[in-house]
């Protein structure tokens, strides 16, 4: 753990993880957005930097796929989404934010005691940055839970499937290269579906606040 | 020509400080007005601000009691200490065993105590409300200061500040592990919420809405105020060299000859110079937070000592 | 000065001044005999107690049973009081005596005022009865006798809470203190019977001896007793509830006694327990005490910041401060359990330090505050302001005070909670990675608790003495009594000293933990004597020197001065008005009030607190751009009474509505029961006999 590569691997998974508690802590979609692109090109450099130590092919697809695909494309689509149901910036999550922040911070914690016995088992040098990657599917989880804007919670879901990427990339330097594509186009269709599901979100209740969906069963 | 002694290096090193100190502000001020596309006053304009301020009567209220005029000594003092015990120049000096980190920032407490206190004397609202405010920061940046603490410790072993640069210097690979940025980010957080720098307190600013410590210190004037102005401004050029020697260590010499304590000045004046740079260069960039937002920015500071630790456990 | 004449003198003194009181029930003599007694008792047991910590010469404690060995089988049977089986009684018995000189001293001042209006006779006795049977409980080495004095601990100190009956909040007080300290004397017992070894002697060496054979279970069983019970005693979150009512209401220097030491006695009786008598347990012990305490730091300080009346926000601060007490004990036992011997000495040093550090400024700023309460005959702080000009002592021995709580250096606060830090930052090298990643956590709630705790005294010093008088009362205040005065200038000297000697009392703390449950000895322990005596722990990761501190602080405070006089600084100084903006007058009602001061936390904290506020505006008649009165009130919710206590409380109370029907008022009734009751019981005799 001591190796130069080493710490690289937990500076980017560190870097990932800030981003998505960035998530927690900035008010407003475009700098949600930011997060999120900054997010997806901190993870393209780190699949990057796997790529180029281990020499896998595979990831170097994946990084330009994560780079091309989240890193620009969704964040463009997001941003169009926002200006035509943008809505009020801002509506006051369930937990305030420095609330949030703190609970993110216990998170992490949590997601470290979790996965400590794998650190025992794994062998790779890229082990020590699993916790953080750890943390970072929880905070997304936190995420989706806790605010009530829809367009936040699509990209805490982004956030969450980029966790777990990360999570693969250094565990197991990546997932089988079939099973990585299959998963992007799971997350390329979910989001189009969401974009569908906002649009007619905002066509019945004239916002996208999530609580609104409560009236519907009436 | 005789090797200096720790203990003329230790006396060297505080007054050195004291002398810069204005100096170091002066040049954030300058650095603030250029970027900001005005003039802006020399650098060393602080100094002049200093010999007009002892020169000048002290006006004391006639509510103020013998606390208000004891407060600038007694935070002038904890500074000055604070001084000998923070690796400017050189480690380990001999009071490296009186205090740890943890005397550093209690004894920066025992300076904001007092200075609240003298808010509140003069029976004035704005000192009431500047000294309010100025606890509910400090207190709220304590948790961070902590933890920040716990993860430099738990990487040299020790709190004592000679022992944490010892180790930095001799595994240069830790300066860049994950852990030590984070505390660094996070105890960069801290230095601006603890000086009343942007966003948490704008230092340039009278106005009741925007101030913190501007608020506490607004019934003071003379020798009193200089003292007060001169130790705000030593409190910058430590947190400072904190930041510098503890993180980036190089340079900081470890035996008392000449030629390494020139290459420590050498090096501390250049470390100084950059983190003006990236504070003025910041708080062009940012705007003053509401009261209310402050704890937000804090708690950021908190996540990211809390991860900094995180961080540490894995990598040990 | 042997053993036993100090013991002699300490009981003759409490006693003397009890039967003093009793005789001369009015005027000046029962004050000061009454006094002199608990006056001299207090200064045998500090010398009895202290002596024993000091003496490096004796390498163990030699045993004199002084009273009460019984050999009548069962329960009663064991040793009575003895001097003194164990460093710990030792040190708890210091610390009563060490504070019982400074209260009883104050008391004479104090009392003046009841002179003619009340009886001094209660207040007297009491006094003397509740320090007599504090200093016992330390000594008594079997079930009975600590339980009897135990119970004439919580006694004498009702009758004292109960002295200034007139006020319903009083009675109110005493209520929920006396039901507390029942329910905590049920759960002790019950911890006390569990250990009963099979031949029913109530011996402490008998219990430790049965502990050590008792299944795991059941020795978790008492231990959690024991925590409940004493617990409850010392105001541990959430049984901390009786402490701010009963606290304030009783006389200042019953409250200094409350605070400073009585509370104490839960802190011994947990660690009678968990390391004399059960022999440290499993990490989750210690992991509950630590976890407890650190929410009772963190709870107390939040609480007090939101009070305005100066004596419940110091009991709340007691709360605060026993929870840091608690989270060096948990971390004790917590090392204890996985084998880290050295740092678990460092965690009960930093407890038990911070115990003796707590009794000082406690009793000194309870002491101050009754100044107060004496002089403007109010604890409302919204209605003080100004005193350091009428009372310049007082307030400067507060200052001290407050300074030491507040854990500024170089005073005694400080210097144990840097040895609690140490505690918890040692806590990194934990085998299992689990627990030790909580330790940063309790490391931020305590370094929480202490920034809080500071932003709380500048409001509490701030608004009562400094700035301008709000109240009639307040500009008319007048300095407390001389004896008043020594008092507090003794625990203001104190608290500097105890800062100041820490590399005497870290070892000496230490030798009151070594040879417990497997702790390393006395011996093992060693004091650096070097440059600026520094304090280095044993098993901690830094050193610090508190003496220096002291010292450099001075050194430096003198030298600005002379340097500013040296350099040719202007010396003019000019009084005039406060600076207002361009307003024309200035009023009291225009300083900032102490729910201003604590108004940017209020919001910060609101989810726990979650505030109220109710402003109602009286306009003008004429017009309604004219306000003629504006009346301002906030609330904040009390969680534990509301939620954990009041449904108990109803709960208990329909029950019992339930049972008393069974008070019908009929003669028959009654005879029917007695005749049942003697029949049932015989027919029960007749069934245990074939």
């Amino acid at each position: 753990m001591d190796s130069a590569f080493g710490h690289l691997t937990v500076l980017g998974s560190s870097l990932v993880l800030l981003c998505g508690l960035t998530l927690l802590w900035r008010r407003g979609s475009a700098a949600h957005i930011g997060a999120f692109a900054a997010q997806s090109v901190a993870l393209a450099a780190t699949a990057g930097l796997i790529a180029v130590v281990t020499g896998s092919r595979e990831l170097w697809v994946v990084a330009v796929i994560l780079l091309g695909l989240k890193g620009i494309l969704m964040p463009i689509l997001l941003k169009r989404m926002d200006r035509r149901f943008g809505g009020p910036r801002e509506l006051e999550p369930y937990v305030n934010t420095a609330t949030s922040l703190v609970i993110g911070g216990l998170l992490v914690v949590l997601a470290y005691i979790v996965t400590w016995p794998i650190l025992d088992v794994s062998r790779l040098p890229t082990r020590a940055g699993m916790p953080l990657a750890m943390g970072l599917i929880f905070v997304s989880l936190f995420v989706i839970i806790s605010r009530k804007k829809a367009l936040t919670q699509v990209i805490g879901f982004l956030a969450l499937e980029n966790g777990i990427a990360l999570l693969a990339m250094l565990g197991t330097y990546g997932i089988p290269f079939i099973v990585e594509m299959g998963v992007f186009l799971d997350a390329l269709m979910g989001f189009l579906v969401m974009q569908i599901v906002i649009y007619r979100i905002q066509e019945t209740f004239e916002s996208i606040d999530v609580e609104q969906l409560n009236r519907l069963s009436q | 020509m005789p090797l200096p002694t720790g203990y003329t290096v230790a006396i060297a090193q505080t007054a050195l400080a004291l002398l810069l100190a204005p100096g170091l502000v002066g040049l954030i001020r300058w650095l603030k007005a250029r970027l900001q596309n005005r003039r802006g006053a020399p650098v060393w304009q602080p100094y002049l601000e200093l010999r007009k301020l002892f020169a000048k009567e002290v006006v004391v209220s006639s509510n103020a009691s013998w606390l208000f005029r004891a407060a600038p000594f007694v935070v002038f003092a904890s500074t000055v200490a604070v001084a000998f015990l923070v690796p400017v120049l050189a480690v380990p000096l001999p009071f490296d065993s009186v205090g740890d980190l943890l005397v550093v920032v209690y004894l920066l407490l025992l300076g904001t105590f007092f200075l609240a206190l003298a808010g509140l004397d003069p029976g004035s609202a704005f000192g009431g409300m500047g000294s309010s405010r100025e606890m509910t920061v400090a207190a709220l940046s304590e948790p961070t200061v902590a933890l920040a603490i716990f993860a430099l410790a738990l990487g040299a072993g020790s709190t004592n500040l000679g022992q944490i640069v010892a180790r930095t210097m001799a595994d240069p690979a830790a300066a860049v592990s994950p852990g030590y940025l984070l505390a660094f980010g996070a105890l960069f957080v801290v230095t601006l919420a603890e000086n009343g720098r942007l966003p948490v307190d704008n230092p340039a600013t009278h106005l009741e809405l925007t101030m913190i410590h501007e608020a506490m210190i607004l019934e003071y004037s003379g020798r009193y105020l200089a003292l007060i102005e001169w130790s705000a401004w030593l409190k910058v050029l430590l947190f400072f060299s904190l930041l510098g020697n503890l993180f980036v260590p190089w340079g900081v010499a470890t035996v008392l000859t000449w030629a390494a304590l020139g290459w420590a000045l050498a090096t501390l004046l250049a470390k100084l110079v950059v983190l003006a740079v990236a504070l003025a260069v910041f708080e062009t960039r940012v705007a003053k937070l509401r009261l209310f937002r402050v704890p937000e920015l804090l708690a950021v500071s908190f996540v990211l000592a809390v991860l900094a630790i995180t961080v540490s456990f894995l990598v040990r | 000065m042997t053993d036993l004449t100090l013991f002699t003198l300490m009981i003759g003194g409490y006693v003397g001044g009890a039967l003093a009181a009793c005789l001369f029930s009015r005027g000046a003599l029962a004050r000061w005999l009454a006094g002199v007694g608990a006056i001299t008792g207090g200064a045998a047991a500090l010398a009895l107690g202290g002596g024993k910590l000091f003496d490096w010469s004796s390498a163990s404690f030699t045993r004199i049973e002084v009273m009460g060995k019984t050999s009548i089988a069962g329960p009663l049977q064991g040793a009575g009081v003895v001097l003194i089986a164990h460093p710990l009684s030792a040190l708890f018995l210091a610390i009563v005596g060490a504070i019982a000189i400074p209260a009883a001293l104050y008391s004479i001042g104090y009392a003046r005022d009841w002179e003619g209006r009340r009886s001094l006779r209660t207040p007297g006795v009491m006094l003397n009865l509740f320090l007599l049977s504090m200093s016992l409980v330390p000594l008594a080495e079997s079930i009975f006798w600590f339980v009897l004095f135990w119970e004439g601990m919580a006694i004498s100190s009702y009758l004292l809470v109960m002295t200034e009956a007139d006020e319903p909040e009083t009675v109110s007080a005493g209520n929920w203190y006396l039901g507390m300290t029942q329910f905590g004397l049920g759960f002790i017992l019950a911890a006390f019977f569990l250990l009963l070894p099979p031949d029913g002697s109530g011996d402490f060496t008998a219990l430790a001896k049965h502990a050590a054979t008792l299944s795991p279970g059941l020795k978790s069983l008492v231990f959690v007793l024991a925590l409940v019970g004493f617990g409850a005693k010392a105001g541990l979150v959430p049984l901390h509830v009786w402490l701010p009512s009963a606290h304030p209401a009783a006389p200042s220097h019953v409250s200094a006694l409350m605070s400073g030491v009585m509370i104490k006695l839960g802190v011994y009786g947990v660690l009678l327990f968990g390391l004399r008598l059960l022999g440290g347990g499993p990490a989750w012990w210690g992991g509950l005490v630590l976890a407890l305490g650190a929410v009772s730091a963190l709870l107390g300080v939040l609480y007090a910041l939101m009070e305005h009346d100066l004596k419940r926000l110091l009991a709340y601060h007691s709360i605060e401060n026993i929870g840091i007490i608690f989270i060096g004990v948990g971390a004790g036992m917590m090392f204890l359990s996985y084998g880290l011997p050295a740092l678990a000495v460092l965690g009960f040093v930093g407890g038990l330090y911070h115990t003796i550090n707590h009794a000082c400024f406690k009793g000194l700023l309870f002491l101050g505050a009754g100044s107060v309460l004496h002089a403007t005959h109010t604890r409302n702080m919204e209605e003080m302001g100004g005193l350091i000009k009428r009372m310049p002592r007082t307030a400067l021995f507060f200052l001290v005070g407050a300074a030491a709580i507040s854990a500024l250096p170089p005073l005694n606060g400080f210097v144990s909670e840097w040895v609690v830090f140490q505690a918890l930052l040692g806590g990194a090298t934990i085998p299992k990675r689990e627990v030790a990643v909580l330790m940063p956590v309790a490391v931020a709630m305590l370094a929480l608790a202490s920034g809080l705790a500071a932003a709380c005294f500048v409001k509490a010093f701030g608004i009562t003495f400094l700035g301008i008088a709000r109240s009639h009362e307040a500009e008319q205040a007048h300095e407390a009594p001389a004896s008043m005065q020594v008092a507090m200038a003794a625990l203001a000297l104190a608290c500097v000293v105890l800062g100041a000697a820490a590399y005497a009392m870290v070892p000496a703390l230490a030798r009151v933990v070594g040879g417990l449950a497997g702790l390393p000895p006395a011996s093992a322990v060693t004091v650096g004597w070097s440059l600026g005596m520094p304090l280095s722990a044993p098993g901690a990761v830094g050193q610090i020197s508190p003496l220096s501190i002291l010292l450099g602080l001075v050194v430096l405070l003198a030298a600005i001065p002379m340097a500013l006089w040296l350099f040719r600084a202007s010396r003019a100084l000019r009084v005039s008005d406060t600076w207002g903006c361009g307003r024309i007058a200035q009023t009291p009602r225009m300083q900032y009030t102490a729910a201003a001061f604590a108004e940017p936390l209020r919001r910060i904290f609101a989810a726990l607190y979650r505030p109220t506020e109710d402003v109602s505006i009286d306009f003008h008649p004429e017009s309604r751009y004219f306000v003629q009165s504006i009346a301002y009130r906030a609330h904040i919710i009390p969680w534990f009474e509301r939620y954990l206590y009041d449904p108990v409380i109803d709960r208990v109370i329909a029950w019992a509505a339930r049972v008393r029907a069974i008070q019908s008022g009929s003669l028959h009734a009654y005879l029917t029961y007695l005749v049942a009751a003697l029949v049932i019981m015989l027919g029960l005799l007749m069934l245990w006999g074939s």
